[in-house]
Order: C-alpha cells, then structure tokens, then sequence
C-alpha cells in the first residue's frame, strides 16, 4: 500500500515566485526566507516520494465568480503553469497522478466530500510555488501531482473542522492505494496576511509563530476556530491557513515536527512552513 | 453613514413599511412624504434634498417610480434599490379617464368611499378583513387633495424604462396575484438591471408589504442590511471586508472586467483603449470611475476582490503593497513602516 512519508505546510505567496523569476534568491531581502527552506528541501530530496498532493486555493484564475467549487479534485495527466495577469510563468508543466486522484476521488465521494473533478486545469501560484519551495527548480518535476483546491475566496467557505476531516479521508485514501508509492502532502497558504479593506498589511508574526510551534504537536485549539476567528487572528487573506488543516488531519496524532521556519514580512505576508513526521 | 428612505405609494403612509422598518434593526431609517410634490420628479427632487448622504431606497408602488427617478437624478448616491409592486410603463391609453373618476369620487364621497371602490382589487382576492380596515383608515388619513395631486402626478409620469440606467444592488419584491403590478413588470426591470434579484411573494397582491408583512420583512431587512454594511464599510471584524454574497453581487462586473486582463487578448485591448474595454462590462458609474483612477480601496468597497483587480495591476503595472498603503489610506512608506517594517527570520 502506498505510504504518507511527511506533511508540508507552507505559504504560497506570489511574490516568492516572483523574486524567483527575477533571480532574487539570493538577495540581501529573500535569501534568509529561502534559506530556511534548504534543510526541508534537502530532507525531502533524500526521501525521494513519488506522489505531491497539494492542497491549495486558486487565486481567481481558473475558476471565476461564475462558478465557485467549495472543493476541486485535479484528475489530469498534466497541469500547466496559468496565466495569472503577466502571462504563464516559466515552470515545468506538473504531471499528474491521474490514476492515484481518481482513487481519491472515490474515496471522497464515498465518505461523503463531493468535489467537483477537474480533467483540465491550469495552476496558479497556489500550487506553483509550494512545489518550488519544496522541490526547488528543476528541469522536470520529481513527484507527480494531485492538485486539490479548496475555495478561501468567496464566503462561506469550508470550516477548519471540515477540511481536518478532508485529511482524515485523504489519508484513508493513500492508505488503501495499492502500490508502495511514496506520498507526501502539502497543506499551503498563509500565514497571516491581509490583502483588502483598510486593514490591509495587517501581519501577526506572533499569532503566525505560536502556529509554526503549535500545527504539528498542539492542533485541536486550531480545529477549534470558527472561519471569522481565523480571519481576525490571521487576516482576511490568513484564512488560508485552514487547508494546513487538511495535511494535519491525515497525519498521525502524534507527530514530529522536523523543519520549521518563520519569515515576516515576506512582500505583505507572515511566511513559513513545517515539516511533519507521524511519530 | 448610510439611510434607508421607505417610499409610500399612493394614500400610503408609514403604515406600510411598519414591519419592515423593524426587521432592518439599528439603520437609519425615514418615511418619506411625497404628498406635497407635483410630480413624480419633484418628489424626487425633494427627496434628494431632504435625505442628505448615500441612501438605499425603498419604493412601493408610486413610490418605487420616485426611487427610479432619484436614481436617474443622482445615481452616485444611491447605495441599493429596493422596488416593490411597481412598473416603468408609461400612462395607458384610457388610464386618465379612469383616474379622473377616482379624483372626482373621492371629492364627492370622500377618502373612505373612494378606498371602497380601490383597496379591493390592490389585494390578494381573499385578503383578511381587518387589514382591508387598517388600510382603509390608511388611506382616510390622505385628504382628496392629496389623492388628487398623486394621480396627477402618476398621470404625468415619464418611461422610467427609458432612463433606468442604475446597475447597482436592487431587490425586486410583488406578489403573485398583484393584478395592478404583474409580475412581468418586476420581470422587465430585472432584465435591465444587471443586479436585480426579485422575489415573488405568495399570496399576496398588490400591497405585498403589509398582506405577508413578515415575509417581505425578512427579505428587506435583510438585503438592506447586506446594503447598508458593504456601503458603510461596517464589517464585524473591522476594516476587513469579507467576500460575501452582497459583496460579489456588487462586484460581479467589476471581477469579470478584471478576469479579462488574464488573456493577451483582453490585455492588448484594455491598454489600446480602456474606455471601450470597459464598455463590455456593465459597470456602476462609480466601478468605472474608480477603475479609471485606479482607486484601489473605492473598486474593493464597490466589490472588487484583490485577487481579480490585481490583473489591472499587472496591466499597468502597480506594485501590491502600493494597493495596500492606497487602501490603508497611508504612504507607502509609512504603510511599511507601521505594518511591515519589522523583519523577522528564523
């Protein structure tokens, strides 16, 4: 059966594609942030998983306000890079493991979390640029992908105890796939930031540092938030933070947190990720 | 601060909006008179000069052709519209003659006679008696002046179709056996107005708002509520506007302008001439004005969400933390200053 190697939180923020694209990695303001990256990176590369689900919002761009899916499950064979407004970044398309997502999307709708299935779909930097922080850039990706996209944009969206019980059905699901392939899923978005309104630039490095400590060994006081709890504490963008939920409810109640690292302000965003290891 | 203004219709008074001025909670709210104007016109005239600041109107009948024609007067102002039991038609041929006689009845027989030969065919076919009551002692309250002078003024009225430009939020509210105000009527505005939502109430004529007072009570109350905190910017959680259903109701056009900047095509196209780009979208007078000055807090309090607005940004293009400080209302660099000048790593 294939087996879950690790859970990646991570934040996804734009602006980290873009130092990237403009060759910033190592800049006086970006360097510390990626940095705190490598020994995840490395840990991962050692580990060499074979499956990358991703679990992340599209920012508008494949999905307009004509038709919002609360919960999208990607089942192609391949995802390219979107044009988000600059036209589409110069990423390696994604390979999809189509065969292990249709399994997922049986194993959703069985126990009753109905998403709408996505044979074509493009990617924005919602997935892009976790992969990036988790596998660098290379030529051609080393993990194929299952993209699962969870609406944080318009209201209402899915409560924090619906997506950590979305982990408990994905972590049912790698569990009853039968093939020793090596999966590892990244929860992405946050941490605190505020895009709209007058409180825009609204960051809380403190609530964002207790998360990074807290996500892996302390995770009911986060299952228990409302939405609007989220949205005070972390902003109205931080709200995001709910689909880390969903990587901490497949893995095990007892975990180890591995890699850890916290950088604010990242362009106007509290940024940082953990790794996790079931204990 | 945002008001709501109920507009009567004809020898109507507050007694129609009683249940919905209660639904709608801690609002401002006014009754307004249009018993002394000449026209339809001045009623709106008057009501523009008499209600300072944004308003969300409230219409019945008559009283929605004022809330039409305000509109067409100073649409900047008007925040939301709600219209009930109304029409933009023009006067029907045979319509003065029949109106004459009612003018005429009630300076002969009085209010209540007049009411007698009227009230009936304004209700549902089996309406409670003790409304009818309650409504004929609304009307005895109106003079045959009053009355007079409506009529008059109803006699004059414009095509409100032929002007009715107004794209903001609008509620359409009648009842399935209003017989003076079909539904078709409430059918045509809602083609024309990108916004509208109607509701047809059941079992309930003409004067919908008090046969299902609570019905259409719940429904006002609670649109002009939506109305009301995505206009005054009063959001639970301070200052943080969440996507809502009002918010991308209000938005709707402005995103999907928005959405077009992810194509070549509609980039070339915004940028080789943006007015006739915005033409394809059927934008507020203010959306379109806020985009053309790139007022980023106005397009996010009209609806726009970041994430879509964010491709004019791309377009021109203008850094995001510059959106930020715009809408924090700060420099930029006392906006980073104050909320993001303190780095910290590790």
């Amino acid at each position: 059966m294939a087996r879950l190697i690790a859970g990646v939180g991570t934040s996804h923020v734009p602006s980290i594609a873009a130092a990237l694209d403009k060759g910033l990695r190592d800049s006086d303001e970006w360097k510390p942030f990626f940095d705190g990256y490598t020994p995840a990176q490395d840990w991962v590369a050692a580990q060499k998983p074979d499956i990358a689900v991703v679990i992340f919002n599209d920012h508008g761009n494949a999905f307009f306000l004509d038709r919002v899916p609360t919960l999208a499950l990607g089942v192609a064979d391949t995802y390219d890079p979107i044009d988000e407004g600059w036209g589409p970044r110069p990423v390696p398309a994604f390979e999809g493991a189509a065969d292990f997502a249709w399994h997922l999307a049986d194993q959703m709708v069985t126990s009753h979390f109905d998403p709408l299935i996505c044979r074509e779909l493009q990617v924005d930097h919602g997935m892009q640029v976790p992969m990036e922080l988790v596998f660098g850039r290379p030529a051609a990706w080393p993990v194929k992908v299952v993209p699962i996209l969870v609406n944080t944009i318009q209201y209402p969206i899915p409560t924090p105890q619906r997506m950590w019980d979305l982990g408990r059905v994905l972590r049912h699901a790698i569990e009853s796939w039968p093939t020793d392939e090596k999966v590892v899923v990244l929860g992405t978005g946050g941490l605190s930031h505020q895009l709209q309104g007058a409180r825009a630039g609204y960051i809380n490095p403190d609530a964002d540092r207790e998360w990074i400590a807290d996500i892996g060994p302390n995770p009911q006081r986060y299952r228990d938030m409302t939405r609007e709890d989220y949205v005070e504490v972390f902003g109205s963008e931080g709200a995001e933070l709910i689909m880390w939920l969903v990587m901490r409810g497949c893995m095990d109640a007892q975990v180890n947190t591995l890699c850890r690292h916290y950088f604010a302000p990242a362009s106007m965003t509290g940024a940082g990720m953990v790794l996790l290891e079931n204990a | 601060m945002t008001t709501l203004v109920f507009i009567p219709g004809l020898v109507s008074d507050a007694f129609v909006w009683r249940a919905a001025i209660a639904a709608v909670g801690d609002l401002p709210c006014v009754v307004a008179d249009v018993t002394t104007q000449p026209g339809i016109p001045d009623m709106a005239r008057d009501l523009l000069a008499r209600h300072q600041g944004r308003l969300v109107l409230v219409g019945h009948s008559m009283g929605g052709r004022v809330a039409m024609e305000m509109a067409r007067m100073a649409p900047g102002r008007i925040a939301g519209m709600a219209l009930l039991n109304t029409g933009t038609h023009p006067p029907r041929a045979g319509e003065a003659d029949k109106r004459q006689a009612m003018i005429d009845l009630a300076h002969t027989a009085g209010m209540a006679a007049m009411a007698a030969v009227w009230l009936p065919g304004m209700m549902r076919p089996d309406a409670d008696p003790d409304l009818a009551a309650e409504l004929t002692a609304m009307v005895c309250r109106a003079t045959p002046e009053i009355h007079e002078r409506q009529l008059r003024a109803l006699l004059s009225r414009p095509d409100a179709a032929a002007s009715l430009t107004y794209k903001g939020p609008m509620l359409l509210v009648t009842g399935r056996q209003d017989a003076w105000s079909p539904i078709a009527q409430h059918q045509d505005i809602a083609r024309i107005c990108p916004q509208a939502r109607l509701e047809v109430v059941e079992n309930a004529g003409h004067f919908a708002p008090v046969e299902q007072a609570a019905t259409v009570a719940a429904l006002l109350g609670a649109w002009a509520r939506d109305v009301a905190v995505v206009d005054a910017g009063l959001d639970r959680i301070p200052q943080t506007p969440l996507f809502d259903r009002p918010r991308s109701t209000a938005g709707y056009a402005l995103n999907k302008m928005a959405m077009g900047l992810a194509t070549p095509e509609g980039r070339a196209a915004f940028r080789a001439d943006e007015q006739a780009y915005l033409d394809r979208f059927a934008l507020t007078a203010e959306q379109r004005a806020a985009v053309l000055a790139r007022d980023w807090a106005e397009m996010v309090r009209l609806g726009g969400n970041l994430f879509y607005i964010l491709k004019i940004s791309a377009v021109d293009p203008t850094p995001i933390r510059d959106i930020g400080a715009a809408q924090a209302g700060l420099s930029l660099d006392t906006f980073l200053e104050t909320r993001l000048g303190k780095v910290t790593n590790g």
